[in-house]
């Protein structure tokens, strides 16, 4: 499919009209829009209802482990705090590369998205440190409800991190070499709208499991069953 | 009322709702970020009437410094543990903040074409609906038994 950006749209599709200037730029599709950002979009549109799954999930099962360990028991909030800050910055300093690409300025560009790839591998070394640290603790995929849908949840979560990182050391890389520049700055910006909801995510996740689940011990009854 | 209706919701109308063109299409967008001059009014034609074209650094550091004090509310709260049934739909609120700024301005779903904020707000109408069923289904389905 073609997707030539010109300068100049015809002037009857894209006349200007009370609200809007002229039309400069646009994508010669049947959308008027970039494709491969479409498709982004539309990616990102079923990985909504991929995370809504295991979110759904996780909150159906919440409170319903029969044994230990339970979030009241082993969640650290102040250290997943600093990691969500840590992405967070990530996000800032993606949209900053962004910037700097599309300006021109190739060292700015280049520092920044070197800041994603830093700032999501002390993300990930978070995650694992804190995986880590619950299996020794006792708790595994294995041992109850809560270490199931918590480390599915969070384990996917921290794959499209992964995957996120190692894309975006590429395109770091494709900064220094000069290859990513202004006018292809739309593989940064479509790998940022990955990265921002890889984001968006990790809110959700972070308020649902964390914050909100924190102080959840184990359901009544559970005692019973332990004598 | 129907102006009202019209002012917020019609493309054209420049009201909170009103989803712009692409701004980056627009010829001599009318200023080229909200941070500079009268930093306080542009950022409030930024929020309520879009269509900036290329917000600049200064605005995106705004946009994370608010992140980051909305973060640190959320933490705030938790640990003041004085807040009852109110507790859950104050994080949520919260949340839902840090994911529309995201989503608004870091991806440039506000400044973006139209269809690209369809597509996921359609995404996100449904999963919720199913998800918030789901949830529904298991909390009273037993009764229905």
């Amino acid at each position: 499919m073609a997707t030539n950006v010109t300068q100049a749209p015809p002037a009857e599709k894209y006349a200007p009209t009370e609200n809007h200037a002229r039309v400069v730029d646009f994508e010669d599709t049947s959308t008027g829009l970039n494709s491969r950002k479409l498709l982004m979009w539309t990616f990102l549109g079923s990985d909504v209802m991929f995370f809504g799954a295991f979110i759904a999930t996780y909150l159906v099962y919440r409170g319903r482990s029969l044994n230990g360990p339970y979030p009241s028991e082993i969640l650290n909030i102040p250290v997943t705090s600093v990691s969500t800050f840590v992405l967070l910055m990530s996000s800032l300093a993606m949209v900053l590369g962004l910037y700097y690409v599309r300006e021109g300025e190739k060292n700015k560009a280049t520092l920044w998205i070197l800041g994603v790839v830093l700032l999501g591998g002390v993300f990930i070394a978070f995650q694992v440190v804190e995986f880590r640290i619950f299996v020794i603790e006792g708790l595994t995929p294995k041992v109850n409800i809560f270490g199931t849908t918590f480390f599915i949840l969070t384990g996917i979560h921290g794959a499209h991190v992964t995957i996120g990182v190692i894309w975006m050391a590429f395109l770091a890389h494709g900064s220094h070499t000069g290859r990513l520049r202004a006018d292809n700055a739309l593989d940064l910006e479509i790998a940022g709208l990955y990265w921002h909801f890889v984001d968006i995510v990790w809110i959700v996740i972070f308020t649902v499991i964390y914050l909100i689940s924190a102080n959840d011990g184990p359901p009544p009854g559970a005692e019973l069953l332990h004598g | 009322m129907a102006n009202l209706w019209r002012k917020l919701t019609y493309h054209g109308g420049n009201g909170w709702w009103n989803l712009p063109h692409t701004a980056s299409q627009e010829e001599d967008p009318p200023y080229e970020g909200p941070i500079g001059g009268a930093w306080l009014g542009n950022i409030w034609r930024t929020v309520t009437h879009g269509g900036v074209s290329h917000a600049g650094p200064g605005f995106y550091w705004l946009v994370g410094l608010f992140l980051g004090v909305i973060t640190l509310l959320e933490v705030w709260l938790f640990t003041l543990q004085g807040l009852g049934g109110l507790y859950i739909p104050i994080l949520l609120g919260l949340s839902t903040m840090k994911f529309v700024a995201v989503v608004a301005f870091f991806m440039h779903l506000r400044f973006d074409g139209r269809l690209f904020t369809y597509i996921f707000a359609a995404s996100m109408i449904i999963g919720i609906s199913m998800f918030s069923l789901l949830l529904l289904l298991q909390q009273f389905g037993n009764q229905l038994e």
